[in-house]
């Protein structure tokens, strides 16, 4: 038996080491959600640090460790008779006490230095004017006068980022300039939750009743390289790092490059975040994406996010008194899809005042596709705009804001692939995709509320999903 | 047994009729009276080891059931609310009913034979305080039966998640049954700590003086301080709590002016002294063990114990390491990180000690060594983890993370668990007379060891990669697969591991096949091992006189002079008390008045008013009264023994 034993053991510690190393051959660091790839100032220093107190902890670990198997070794009582015997009684010995406390308050001083200047990194953005500190943390002057400003506002299960410099609300994918850096001021109007933006920022919890802050800047030249698979790092084009989002080409490079199943390597500007304080039953679906941009980009993001959101931008009902200049969109009353139902149309040719909105002709042409309209309408008779909005009311309503739903990459809080399949499967039967779920669980909705009955209606789900992806 | 026993007749002829109105039950109680109206420290003691054991194993199940849902991503063992529950029920249950009664058991059984007394200052105090544990655990699983199931809310139970307007199931009753069960677990570990407070301070024999205490002793001194300035505060947090859920008090609730702020102040100004509370019992029994197996006393006595106090007294200035993510300012966490990292220095010196302590020792390797060998390292990872989390920027990313996970879990299973073990398998022998069979227990330790590290190491590493806690699962695409597949692998090593440990506890007293342990079969240093195994119900015959620290050491090894001396057996021999079943009493009246308090809401279907029906709990609240009153008047009672000098 105890020979049985012994080999056992024995076989376990030479079979352990190697199973490790087998394993760790094959994984990797840098995730989507890795903390030990950092690719933005503050992340960076936080790793720093903590590459710092490992190598610490692993000279601790050695060094006492090294101590008590030698310890144990050499005092070992070799035979019963040894294991009787009576060693002298010493009973402690103040020098090496003393030297040892004074050892370990050393090595925490080398720790606490790097600490104390990560907590004011941390909390304060550096000071534009002070070229030391720029140089020190090789940031231009304009990333930090010219940074951006995004409020988040944590729910139940899901992100608002607003940006009150450009007065736009969007939900769970936060854009911005890799050029600049981001401040964050956080909120949240239920319960605690925290925002965790591991390779950009770490994390900082939203307080009820409180406004907490966190900034970080990405660091473009981390995100435009890349490991190749000879472990090479290679340059990336911005294009390639930082596919465009308002037209939708980050969502189609994301769509063709990665499969959702098994990424690790993201585009270089697509980062993933994470609540990361325990929110309630749905709190490991609370996730959330950030976008890098290059400046041009995030512009013409801006751009497109406000004039979706301008309601003096939106298509109105055509008046004679007008001029239409080519390319302009018209509402028009549209019977086929039901009473006092009206329809978009997009001018094909320029419209003089007062020319006769003449459909049949080669003036006008259908903005969008029979099933948008069919949707369009549907996602207010279906009750979706009790929380759902698309404009830039957004704040304060019970759901995700979904202007411009047709360019996000993710889905239900960044938790799935925003492309037609997930999102028919989304609208069926949301609880089954993500259980316990607000919109389908949340208050006011119950067996005879409208969504939950489109889990047979194909029809009606794809004029949602023509509509909502047609948001673009 | 030898022993001659007389009816206890006092002079005063009040007492006789008090006595013989409400009896108690006396020398000859035998069965299950014996043990519910016992209050004998020792069987307490085994009280409450068993039913912590068997709270370990529920929570060891509810582990497993979390380790079986994380295997794979989106798995569906566990919808997401039941996984919230697991967690919440098994932290819960892991720090209040497994860890904390351990260590009470051993407090218990161990600490007034250390200190050489017959029992602790106020026996039926002690027996109270066991009962009102058991009822405390008994409430929080009760929960599983009731409106919502059990609480959804982490063993932290953060506002405002805990309010009522948060609450996704209606009418949630799993929080109510957290905050009573909670409110009278504390009730439980105050009494006890009261108790041993003052047998420490007054019970201890002749010539025990403080610096020639046993360390475990000074442990449980230091520790049941740490208990009653620890617990008013998350006794405060509960009862707002309870004031904010029952009567809509806004303590907590932000839209009507409160602070979530509060709730997580009151709690880890409980909350971190707690880990020690678990950590330093544990801390003491190793310190026990490791001179013994080394056969030299412990190396700076003195330190050790200095540094024990050092860690409970800094404890108490560390609790906003918790909150570096709540947005404090700059200043606030820079002070909690220094001091924080200030802590490691004291639990660094009680390293150096127990090293210090084999320096030139004679080591031999039995199952309690490598339980408290094992207890040292995983206590040195645990411990460097703690380290990085006391830097902010660090705790930026770790927070919250699997990285904690790792962190708390090498504190407190190789930590805590490892050095309870390490006590089971160093006293059962005291408590049963048997030796336990070394290669079942090495075997145990082996699983455990190799258990343990398989489950939580590769935390470490999930944390850094970006696994947040506390999620009832994960997507596909982060690479988490593989490492919490070993983790789950190493969970259930470590779950059999344990449970043939178990096992072996509970039958050490029935199985036959063991060897009889004799007085000191470790060649043990401290005064319990001079007495006979198992320990006879009066402890002592005569008071032992104390001439030396490692007294029963210096008996065997020492000059002549530091031999203990024995004081004269009182003419009338040995008093022991009678049973009571007043401690009883009173603990089911605090069971129902919390009962009471639970269910007394309910929904008048015509008006959709709240009713308060106070009935059962006021009911309850004065069956405890009569408890408490009838425990005073019911008289001292008892019987005496006349042992002979051999048996002890």
């Amino acid at each position: 038996m105890k020979k049985l034993l012994t080999k056992i053991f024995s076989l376990s510690v030479k079979i352990l080491p190697v199973l490790l190393i087998a394993v760790s051959g094959c994984s990797r660091i840098d995730h989507k959600q890795s903390a030990l790839d950092p690719k933005g100032l503050v992340s960076q220093n936080q790793y720093d640090i903590f590459m710092l107190s490992v190598w610490i902890t692993i000279f601790l670990f050695c060094a006492v460790g090294g101590c008590l198997l030698y310890v144990l070794w050499k005092y070992r009582a070799k035979s019963p008779e040894e294991a009787m015997e009576v060693p002298a009684q010493s009973h402690g010995n103040s020098k090496v006490e003393i030297s040892l406390i004074l050892a370990s308050t050393v090595i925490l001083v080398i720790l606490a230095i790097p600490t104390l200047q990560g907590v004011v990194l941390m909390n304060r953005l550096p000071d534009p004017n002070d070229s030391q500190a720029l140089e020190k943390y090789d940031l231009n002057k304009s990333a930090i006068e010219d940074a951006i400003t995004v409020n988040v506002t944590g729910k139940r299960f899901f992100w608002v980022f607003e940006y009150p410099q450009f007065g736009i609300v969007t939900a769970n994918e936060l854009v911005f300039p890799a050029s600049k850096a981001v401040r964050v001021n956080l909120r949240t109007e239920d319960v605690i939750h925290s925002f965790w933006l591991p390779k950009l920022a770490g994390k900082m919890d939203l307080m009820p009743g409180q406004e907490n802050f966190l900034w970080f800047v990405a660091d473009q030249n981390k995100i435009l390289t890349k490991k190749d698979s000879e472990g090479k790092t290679i340059k990336v084009s911005l294009n390639e790092a930082m596919p465009s989002v308002y037209d939708g080409q980050m969502r189609e490079r994301i769509f063709a490059k990665q499969k959702f199943t098994d990424e690790f390597e993201a585009v270089g500007g697509l980062f993933y975040g994470q609540c990361a304080e325990y929110c309630g039953n749905s709190h490991a679906y609370m996730s959330f994406r950030a976008l890098a941009q290059s400046d041009d980009d995030f512009d013409s993001w801006v751009k497109s996010f406000q004039n979706a959101q301008n309601p003096n931008k939106q298509p109105s009902e055509y008046n004679p008194e007008k001029e239409y200049s080519k390319g302009s969109v018209v509402s028009f009353p549209d019977n086929s899809l039901g009473e006092s139902n009206s329809r978009e149309y997009r001018a094909a040719v320029k419209i003089n005042k007062g020319q006769a909105p003449n459909l049949t002709k080669k003036g006008w042409e259908k903005a969008h596709s029979d099933d948008y309209e069919m949707g369009k309408q549907l996602f207010a008779s279906l009750q979706c705009v009790q929380c759902h909005a698309i404009n830039r009311t957004g704040l304060g309503s019970k759901g995700p804001n979904l202007t411009l739903f047709g360019i996000r990459t993710s889905l239900a809080a960044g938790w799935m692939r925003n492309d037609e399949e997930n999102l028919s499967q989304w609208l069926k039967n949301s609880n089954e995709v993500k259980f316990g779920n607000l919109m389908w669980n949340g208050e006011g909705v119950d067996d005879d509320h409208p969504l939950r009955n489109l889990e047979d209606d194909d029809v009606k789900v794809n004029q949602l999903v023509a509509y909502l992806l047609g948001l673009k | 047994m030898a022993t001659e026993s007389i009816k206890y007749v006092t002079p005063d002829s009040d007492t006789k009729i008090e006595t013989k109105a409400f009896p108690r039950p006396g020398q000859h109680t035998k069965g299950i009276v014996n043990w519910l109206t016992t209050i004998d420290h020792k069987k307490i003691g085994i009280m409450y080891g068993v039913a912590a054991l068997f709270f370990l194993i529920i929570g060891g199940i509810e582990a497993l059931l979390i380790r079986s849902q994380l295997w794979d991503h989106n798995m569906d063992v566990l919808t997401n609310r039941q996984y919230n529950q697991m967690f919440t029920m098994h932290g819960t249950t892991m720090v209040f009913l497994v860890i904390m009664p351990l260590s009470a058991a051993f407090f218990n059984f161990i600490m007034p034979l250390q200190i050489g007394a017959r029992d602790v200052a106020f026996p039926r105090m002690n027996t109270l305080s066991l009962w009102c544990f058991i009822a405390g655990g008994i409430t929080l699983n009760l929960s599983w039966f009731f409106t919502g199931g059990s609480p959804a809310i982490g063993w932290f139970g953060y506002a405002p998640l805990t309010d009522t307007r948060f609450a996704e199931v209606l009418g949630d009753m799993g929080p109510d049954f957290w905050i009573f069960s909670l409110q009278i677990l504390g009730l439980a570990s105050l009494l006890a700590s009261f108790n041993f407070i003052t047998t420490i301070i007054n019970m201890r024999a002749p010539g025990m003086t403080m610096m020639r205490l046993p360390v475990f002793t000074w442990m449980t001194l230091i520790v049941s301080f740490l208990i009653i300035l620890a617990f008013p505060a998350i006794t405060i947090a509960l009862v707002e709590l309870m004031f904010d859920r029952t009567y809509g008090t806004n303590f907590y609730d932000f839209l009507e002016g409160g602070k979530p702020h509060l709730w997580q102040h009151l709690f880890w100004i409980f909350g971190h002294p707690e880990v020690y509370i678990l950590i330093l019992p544990a801390m003491g029994i190793v310190s026990e063990i490791i001179p013994v197996f080394s056969r030299k006393p412990l190396f700076g006595y003195g330190l050790i114990i200095f540094s024990g106090a050092i860690i409970g007294f800094m404890g108490f200035a560390v609790w906003s390491h918790h909150m570096f993510t709540t947005g404090m300012g700059i200043v606030a966490t820079s002070a909690f990180s220094i001091l924080t990292m200030l802590i490691a220095i004291p639990t660094g010196i009680k390293i150096f000690n127990w090293i210090g302590t084999m320096w030139g020792g004679r080591i031999r390797f039995e199952t309690p060594m490598l339980f408290a060998l094992g207890f040292i390292t995983m206590f040195m990872v645990g411990g460097f983890t703690g380290i990085m989390h006391s830097s902010v920027p660090i705790d930026a990313q770790h927070q919250d993370s699997y990285f904690v996970v790792a962190h708390f879990h090498y504190v407190l299973i190789g930590g805590a668990l490892f050095g309870l073990f390490a006590g089971f398998y160093f006293w059962l022998p005291k408590l049963s007379g048997k030796m336990l069979n070394e290669k079942l227990g090495k075997f145990v330790f082996t699983l455990m060891f190799i258990g343990f590290n398989l489950t939580f190491f590769p935390m470490h590493y999930l944390g850094m990669i970006g696994q947040p806690r506390r999620t009832h699962s994960y997507n596909e695409g982060h690479g988490f697969e593989t490492w919490n597949q070993i983790a789950t692998i190493g969970a259930f090593i470590l779950g059999v591991g344990i449970a043939i440990g178990v096992y072996q506890f509970v039958t050490a007293a029935f199985n036959k096949k063991l060897k009889p342990a004799g007085k000191n079969p470790w060649d043990a240093r401290t005064l319990e091992w001079t007495l006979s195994s198992p320990v006879k119900e009066y402890n002592f015959a005569r008071t032992p006189i104390i001439k030396s620290r490692d007294q029963a050491w210096e008996n065997n090894y020492g000059p002549k002079e530091n031999h203990s001396d024995k004081e004269p057996l009182d003419d009338h021999g040995v008093h022991m008390p009678d049973r009571s079943w007043y401690p009883l009493v009173t603990a089911l009246g605090i069971f129902g008045l919390v009962l009471g308090m639970l269910f007394h809401q309910s929904v008048d279907l015509n008006t959709g008013e709240i009713i308060r029906d106070y009935t059962y709990a006021i009911a309850g609240g004065v069956v405890a009264i009569i408890g408490i009153i009838m425990w005073s008047i019911e008289g001292p009672a008892g019987y005496h023994l006349f042992p002979k000098e051999s048996e002890e």
